[in-house]
């Protein structure tokens, strides 16, 4: 496997909060890598510096072996890294299909109309939206305009996606099928780079999870093994020995 | 009786002139939320243009909209990078300053090489005569070429790659950036387009009235009429909304003294912004 992005020791001050402090990681090609921390943890201000939305303080980013240090979101689409929003931004005033027309238009290939209405089409087959192609995206549920923001950032060609938090607000059935979809995705040959809450689907999806506290990574591991390390426990609950207390107690 | 209809019909010939106007405004506000005060000028700059090349080569003068149409965009690209990139992303009044300080620049330069005494463009199209009125040939020209620059507009908004992207930044310019959509090449397109529309509606304006260097600024005040009118931001409910100001203007014209009509005009200004804040065609939701 070859690395696909390696973040070194990047940070990030916001005056006197320090978002994100010295952290370094990398993701495989072909990798679901998980992020998780507590709220405020800094979570999306380091999406933010690895798709170009904040500059760095320190550190670098090779996506794909290049330095993508400094550069702008739109710029870091077309070498194939795209993303989606927690909170969604459709563009309102356009229909679905419009929507996704645009995200191939100014992707990585800078398909023409034509051709970027055929990735369309199948990018909203892909996620399930072909049958409303021709909806105004206004008018979508919150589980569809969560799938219309993967569907964007797919049409684009991305080689990794990130994805912020596309599970929130989701309820159990749409949130085993958009699961599902993350799988297709990474099947499909696109490495995938996700913030979650939803423990049970981050456990379940990602190859290895990273962890975020106070702005530093404390963990970089599989799964079963983040679950057993003391300093995730004690970020999420508190005590530092919370596992052996409630041991004990049973 | 159909006095008042020929009067009409009149007005809202003109008035496809001045929704061609009120679009260019309509456009940079929609796509960069930026008041564009060098409206009037670029207004005024189209009339001079219009008159300059028609004085040079005598041709007829809807066929010289094409060239003056891209010295707007030309214009429109290096008033961008002189006064609108630096201010687009501050608060509103840093653009409202930066492009004033630009109109006075215009009309300072204008007034020194065309003082400020009437000029005309001396160009007339064959009218046309229903039973006892005669359509001046001039007005219906200026309203079809309005209303063809309209359409051309749309069609480039709605059926292009780029026309997409400036709709993606207008409606949402942190979502189109992430997209891949660099936003700065699409504001400056935005813009000079916007300026071109100005400079079009003032040639077009040129071949209908007399015209001074400071006649721009009537127009730029009709523009802000016609585009609260329509809701900001809605080019083509521009256009719709300056035939029904020109429309309500022949209506009123036989019956009251011409000097009367702004305050009727700004009246409903007034009213529309109380009674409907998002325009007549804007939507009650985002």
């Amino acid at each position: 496997m070859t690395a696909l992005l390696e973040v070194q020791g990047v940070s990030k001050r916001f005056g006197g909060l320090q978002a994100v402090g010295d952290v370094s990681f990398t993701l495989q090609e072909g990798e679901i890598l998980g992020l998780i921390g507590p709220n405020g943890a800094g979570k999306t201000t380091l999406f933010n510096l690895v798709n170009g939305v904040y500059k760095t303080d320190t550190g670098s980013i090779i996506f794909s072996g290049k330095n993508i240090t400094g550069r702008s979101p739109d710029q870091v689409v077309h070498l194939g890294l795209a993303r989606t929003h927690q909170i969604v931004r459709p563009l309102n005033g356009m229909s679905v299909l419009e929507n996704v027309i645009v995200g191939a238009c100014y992707g990585r290939e800078y398909q023409s109309l034509r051709a970027a209405r055929a990735t369309a089409l199948e990018v909203l087959e892909q996620v399930g939206m072909a049958s409303r192609a021709n909806s105004p995206a206004h008018s979508l549920t919150l589980a569809f305009k969560k799938r219309l923001e993967v569907a964007r950032a797919l049409a684009a060609r991305p080689k990794l996606l990130l994805l912020d938090e596309v599970l929130a607000g989701l309820n159990p059935t749409e949130i085993a099928q958009m699961i599902d979809l993350i799988r297709k995705i990474r099947d499909s040959g696109v490495s995938v780079f996700m913030i979650e809450h939803v423990m049970q689907a981050i456990m379940n999806l990602s190859d290895r999870i990273l962890v975020l506290n106070l702005g530093h990574k404390i963990a970089e591991a599989p799964p079963a093994e983040v679950v057993k390390n003391p300093d995730v426990v004690e970020a999420y609950l508190g005590f530092p020995d919370i596992v052996d207390k409630l041991r004990g107690a049973s | 009786m159909s006095g008042i209809l020929a009067s009409m019909i009149d007005g809202l010939l003109i008035g496809s002139v001045y929704g061609l106007a009120a679009m260019g405004l309509s456009l940079i506000w929609g796509v960069m939320d930026v008041i564009n005060l060098t409206h009037g000028s670029m207004i005024a700059l189209g009339m001079f243009g219009m008159y300059l090349l028609f004085s040079a080569t005598a041709s007829n003068a809807y066929f010289l909209l094409a060239p003056l149409i891209v010295v707007g965009l030309v214009l429109g690209i290096i008033v961008y990078w002189l006064a609108v990139n630096w201010v687009v992303d501050r608060p509103i009044l840093m653009s409202l300053l930066s492009t004033f300080a630009v109109n006075m620049v215009v009309i300072g330069l204008g007034t020194a090489i065309w003082s400020t005494s009437p000029y005309n463009v001396n160009f007339s199209v064959p009218g046309i005569t229903v039973g006892e009125y005669t359509f001046t040939g001039n007005h219906i020209a200026a309203a079809s070429s309005a209303v063809v620059i309209a359409l051309l507009l749309e069609l480039f908004l709605r059926r292009t790659r780029a026309g997409k992207a400036i709709r993606a930044v207008a409606d949402n310019r942190a979502a189109a950036e992430l997209m891949g959509i660099s936003s700065t090449r699409v504001l400056m397109v935005a813009f000079a387009i916007g300026i071109a529309l100005a400079m079009a509606s003032g040639a077009l304006v040129s071949t209908l009235f007399p015209f001074t260097i400071l006649s721009g600024a009537g127009y730029q005040l009709k523009s802000f009429v016609v585009t609260v009118l329509a809701g900001l931001g809605k080019p083509f409910g521009a256009l719709i909304a300056g035939v029904l100001l020109g429309l309500l203007e022949g209506a009123v014209s036989p019956f009251i003294a011409v000097s009367w009509i702004p305050l009727i005009e700004f009246g409903l200004f007034v009213v529309v912004l109380i009674a409907f804040p998002r325009g007549i065609f804007g939507k009650a939701t985002a």
